[in-house]
């Protein structure tokens, strides 16, 4: 093509334009915006969890606090303390807000969750039997991706693909969840009370004292998926269409399919390998970014931002609601996504995803 | 806001030679179409009829890649269609199935932007040939006043051309369309079809599956008249449609009269006939 002035390549409205000869990004404005509202939020949220706990420490002492600068008090409470649980917060989150909008974008259904569709459970299962049966020296997070995998594997294999309306794969799904789960109870029931004990924190979640090392694996497997997410925005927005219309548009249907449950596996496995089942999250946070961010996008970046901070907000509540007794975040999300969850099963459509 | 240059002339559209040969299709087991040979005039309208099942809807899919063949090959310009990449396939042949839905709160220029899909990348999102092609198509279909009203909000008519327009944004030289005009009333069926007449008479080739006799005798030039997965009788449909035509299809005797503005076949069901 002749290089026509980028003026003329007018940007749809409510989009912006970015263009470098004939390569070209458009930006949804929306999108964009309540992206960047839903960051401003995650870094309030990060500092009041520095700062709010059983032993405040005033927001000017926060930060410097942070970089090392203060006095020993405030350097236990927000570095040793605080840090590598907000850190661990908002990587689960965000991984969690992640594979939630991804698998209800492939099933064209809200319910489609990394709880709904038995990732987390077996992610769970495999958690527990491996603290339980399994000799210590295998790390139980490696189990917990396996067990996503394995539930991810099982659903979409028995229900044939995650294709049409993604009904089957959502009661598959939960069929399988229900299955884990009892394994679950089961390797607990059987286990020596003492190994119960110890892998008990897995099956509820929680932001207290998780491995650092697994914390670790989840940033850096965030650093990959959520660039891989981000790119499969453009085909994200077609799944929500039918399959013969995406087919008709020249699109690889399997093969995009596939790669967002590898994603979706990912983030969720790993996500229960660092803090357990955190329920709910990965329903409401994906609704929050979407009602944020409008019709036009599938909010990849905002539903992980959405994520970060419900997890945040569930931890800083459970720590100070009924202090000093602290309540598990996993607890907290819960009790509140609960309700909503119920809300969604009893008013909406579950045909169409907005 | 939108400079846009005034609407631009459409490419000449390159004319798609679209064929079938010996072309088997089905589910698993079942098969639905059987060694089908079949040449789509282009730059015409041809309409697929037939009775429920008889695996029209099926065809349609298979010319757009929906479903492969079981045997033989969908042929476009002489090469199998299956060889082609997907995208370059998505950029000659242009597929609206039925009862297509869309996420509530879209737009219809949201929905007209899908059919630049195939034309974009990953670092090409946007062009001034994406602009202008959307800008066209909501032409085209009438729909430029309402290109920014949600489709949940627009009549059936309307949304149904603002997904024809889809297709149409697609600047494919065949469009393929599954029943355009059910569940549509008489008026709404007539802005559809206008539309779909002012495809071919810019050179496209378009593919109607239909579900009324008469519509297709109306609107079409070319009639497929298909039965348990094989083509009956095909041609013009003043020389095809025939009382005896009629009775094989859909066991049913008809008189065909005279359409006395267009001369075209209309088929006026007396009763149905016990088949052997």
């Amino acid at each position: 093509m002749t290089a026509a002035p980028a003026t003329l390549a007018s940007a749809p409205p409510g989009t912006w334009r970015l263009a470098l000869r004939d390569r070209s990004l458009l930006v949804d404005r929306r999108a964009f915006v309540a992206a960047a509202v839903l960051a401003a939020l995650v870094v309030a949220a990060v500092a009041a969890g520095l700062a709010i706990g059983t032993a405040s420490v005033p927001l000017g002492r926060t930060l410097p606090a942070v970089v090392g600068v203060g006095e020993a008090r405030d350097l236990l409470l927000v570095r040793q303390l605080r840090m590598p649980r907000i850190a661990a917060g908002l990587a689960v989150g965000a991984a969690l807000g992640v594979a939630g909008v991804l698998l209800q974008t492939l099933a064209r259904n809200r319910l489609a969750t990394p709880d709904t569709v038995g990732l987390n459970d077996g992610a769970t299962a495999f958690a527990v039997a491996s603290v339980v049966a399994v000799s210590t020296t295998v790390t139980p997070s490696a189990f917990a991706l396996v067990g996503s995998a394995t539930a991810a594997a099982l659903a979409i294999g028995l229900a044939g693909g995650t294709g049409h309306r993604g009904y089957r794969f959502l009661v598959v799904g939960l069929g399988v969840g229900a299955a884990l789960g009892s394994v679950t109870n089961l390797v607990l029931a059987r286990a020596p009370i003492d190994e119960a004990n110890r892998a008990f924190p897995w099956t509820i979640g929680s932001l207290n004292s998780r491995s650092p090392a697994a914390v670790a694996v989840l940033a850096v497997a965030l650093a990959v998926v959520l660039p891989v997410a981000v790119v499969l925005g453009r085909q994200l927005r077609l799944l929500r269409l039918a399959d013969a219309v995406v087919t008709g548009l020249g699109q690889r249907v399997r093969r995009v399919r596939l790669a967002v449950v590898a994603v979706a596996v990912v983030a969720a496995g790993l996500s229960v390998a660092v803090a357990g089942p955190l329920g709910l999250v990965a329903l409401v946070a994906p609704e929050i970014a979407r009602k944020a961010a409008g019709p036009r996008v599938v909010p990849v970046v905002g539903s992980a931002l959405a994520g970060a901070l419900v997890v945040l907000l569930a931890d800083l509540v459970g720590r100070t609601v009924a202090a000093p007794l602290e309540l598990p975040a996993g607890l907290v999300t819960a009790v509140v996504g609960g309700p909503y969850l119920l809300w969604l099963l009893l008013t909406t459509r579950t045909r169409r995803m907005p | 806001m939108s400079t846009v240059e005034a609407p631009s002339a459409e490419p000449a559209v390159e004319v798609a030679d679209l064929a079938t040969e010996r072309l088997d299709l089905g589910y698993d087991g079942t098969r639905v179409v059987h060694a089908l040979d079949l040449r789509l005039p282009p730059g015409r309208v041809t309409a697929i009829v037939g009775p429920n099942g008889c695996g029209k809807s099926t065809l349609l899919g298979a010319l757009a890649r929906v479903h492969g063949p079981q045997g033989g090959a969908v042929l476009l310009d002489g090469r199998d269609l299956a060889t082609l990449r997907p995208r370059d396939a998505a950029r000659r042949i242009g597929l609206l199935p039925q009862q297509a839905e869309a996420p509530d709160g879209l737009t219809v220029r949201d929905l007209v932007r899908y059919g630049r899909h195939p034309h974009q990348g990953l670092l090409r999102q946007w062009s001034p040939g994406d602009a202008a092609a959307v800008h066209r198509a909501l032409a085209a279909a009438d729909l430029l006043d309402l290109a920014d009203r949600p489709l949940d909000t627009l009549s059936g008519g309307q949304r149904q051309r603002a997904w024809i327009a889809m297709v149409v944004a697609q600047e494919t030289a065949v469009v393929l369309l599954d029943e355009p005009t059910s569940a549509l009333d008489l008026g709404h069926q007539l802005e559809v079809l206008d539309l779909v007449h002012d495809l071919a008479a810019r050179g496209r080739t378009v593919v109607l599956v239909l579900h009324d006799l008469s519509t297709a005798c109306r609107h079409a030039d070319h009639l497929v008249a298909m039965r348990a997965g094989r083509v009956v009788a095909e041609g013009p449909p003043a020389d095809v449609v025939t009382p005896a035509l009629v009775r094989e299809l859909y066991g049913v005797e008809a008189q065909v009269l005279r359409d006395p503005t267009s001369g075209t076949p209309v088929v006026c069901p007396v009763r149905r006939v016990r088949e052997g």
